[in-house]
């Protein structure tokens, strides 16, 4: 997390990260005592996912990207900031995806018999 | 001997639906689980369907109490894309009635708490009062829901008369002071009600991610408003109210003075408010870009990503409420606490479920 790579932009400060490197990311953010925003995915033209870990530093917006395929496991990072809890459960709601290192991901907004990935292109939204 | 009870998700004593589920020793409590979803509306999925014209009008029902911070914060997060610049006046225009919306959400609360506490007509006085709010509210926009004041680039209404508003701002100043925080912060059942009871500490603040009165009350210094200045705010002086006990008390004493600061925000934004344009014109799309709209409404920050491909409709709208990210720590809250509590301490939290579940 060297300041020189953050970029200014879309009203925040921004990076590039691998999913491996999330959970350092999170781990380095707590230390620093910054607070967990939001996780949001969105879903690029070619299908892939764009992932997007938001924390609040004394008032800085940082944001950390990643990218992935549909079906790739995501690091989860609720052992490190139980807020995050409701926001992995919702990206399991809209997006279908997956995370590693949690026991269980129970639906947020959905039901237990609904399908997740309502969000998803390629499962035509929701029904 | 452990139990567990389940109240909700529609339950004589809940205000909108949801599910709490309380596991017990004896009458204290050892573990909590809340379920949501039952309002459950899919709007981000909607926001990707509809132009942004329609997209407004969409982000103001995400929240039926603070209704205008969500299409404010949406209009101003296109608004970020398009690099549009938006007229001073409506800029302080937006300041008050984002502060009017405030004052009337924490009125609203105080009458719930004090019903939770059991003070019948502190609940009816304090509804009575909250009317004035109601009324300012729809001097300006016409509306006492969905005040329809914004637009992109823009609000689309004025204040015709800010000499009566600021009137206002300033007797409800008056009331809170002279009636709402002494009774709330010196009555003998109230304080033996709320002190030491839910203490949310700073650590946990921090790891559930509290925002807003919730996190102020316990210690966490922050405020949008002053660390992130937008609209007028950073041309106005108001202090942020911050409690280290983290208890019940301490969000009753944030939001009583926070009330306050909102009158003096308004009168002041009355005061310097600039002649000139409402808004730039009609805009219905910007360009391809995204952006991060941070806003802080009455029950704290409020989150949005806006995604924009070019064309009239957004191609991802993410709504992070306060509540949402406020809820899970009421878990933290409730543990050791006695089960009679569990009422006030997830009432103190100022809950909306319905914005919660979009």
């Amino acid at each position: 997390m060297n300041s020189q790579q953050w970029q200014q932009r879309a009203g925040g400060n921004w990076i590039s990260a691998s999913l491996g490197e999330i959970r350092l990311i999170a781990q380095s953010m707590l230390e620093r005592g910054a607070r967990f925003e939001a996780f949001v995915v969105t879903q690029t033209k070619a299908g892939d996912l764009r992932l997007i870990w938001h924390w609040d530093l004394k008032g800085k917006l940082f944001s950390v990207e990643s990218k992935a395929a549909v079906s790739t496991p995501l690091p989860s990072i609720v052992d490190i900031y139980c807020g995050a809890d409701w926001a992995e459960r919702e990206a399991r709601d809209y997006y279908g995806v997956t995370f590693e290192g949690r026991a269980s991901i129970a639906p947020l907004m959905l039901r237990e018999s609904d399908p997740p990935g309502v969000m998803l292109r390629s499962k035509g939204g929701l029904q | 001997m452990s139990y567990r009870i389940p109240i909700g998700p529609y339950h004589v004593a809940l205000d909108e639906p949801y599910k709490i589920e309380v596991d017990c020793e004896g009458e204290t409590i050892t573990d909590a689980h809340i379920k949501v979803g039952f309002n459950f509306r899919g709007i981000e999925w909607l926001a990707q369907r509809k132009n942004i014209t329609r997209c407004i009008a969409l982000m103001e029902r995400v929240c039926g109490i603070c209704s205008n911070v969500h299409s404010m914060t949406f209009c101003m997060a296109l608004e970020q894309i398009g690099a549009i610049e938006v007229p001073k006046r409506a800029q302080y225009i937006r300041t008050v009635v984002a502060e009017l919306e405030r004052l009337h959400s924490h009125l609203l609360w105080a009458g719930v708490a004090a019903e939770m506490i059991g003070f019948q007509t502190t609940f009816m006085e304090v509804f009575r009062f909250r009317e004035r709010v109601m009324d300012l509210l729809e001097a300006i926009s016409g509306n006492r829901v969905n005040y329809s004041m914004n637009c992109i680039g823009g609000v689309n209404r004025d204040i015709t008369d800010p000499e009566s508003v600021a009137a206002g701002a300033r007797n409800i100043r008056d009331t809170v002071n002279r009636v709402l925080i002494p009774v709330f912060t010196t009555d003998h059942t109230i304080s033996a009600r709320c002190r030491g009871v839910g203490v949310l500490s700073h650590a946990d603040a921090l790891r559930y991610g509290a925002v807003g009165p919730v996190a102020r009350a316990s210690g966490v210094d922050t405020d949008l408003r002053r660390d992130c200045a937008y609209l007028a705010y950073d041309q106005i002086d108001f202090a942020v109210p911050v409690r280290t006990e983290g208890d019940v008390l301490a969000r009753v004493v944030v939001r009583a003075q926070e009330m306050v600061e909102s009158c003096n925000i308004i009168e002041q934004a009355l005061a310097q408010m600039p002649s000139g344009s409402l808004n730039v014109g009609d805009i219905y799309a910007v360009p391809p870009g995204d952006a991060v709209m941070r806003i802080e409404a009455p029950r704290g920050e409020v989150f949005y990503y806006v995604e924009s491909d070019g064309s009239d409709v957004p191609s991802r709208v993410k709504v992070r409420t306060p509540t949402f990210a406020n809820i899970p720590s009421v878990m933290g809250m409730l543990k050791g606490n006695e089960f009679a509590d569990m009422p006030l301490i997830q009432a103190a939290l100022d809950p909306c479920y319905s914005c919660t579940d979009r």
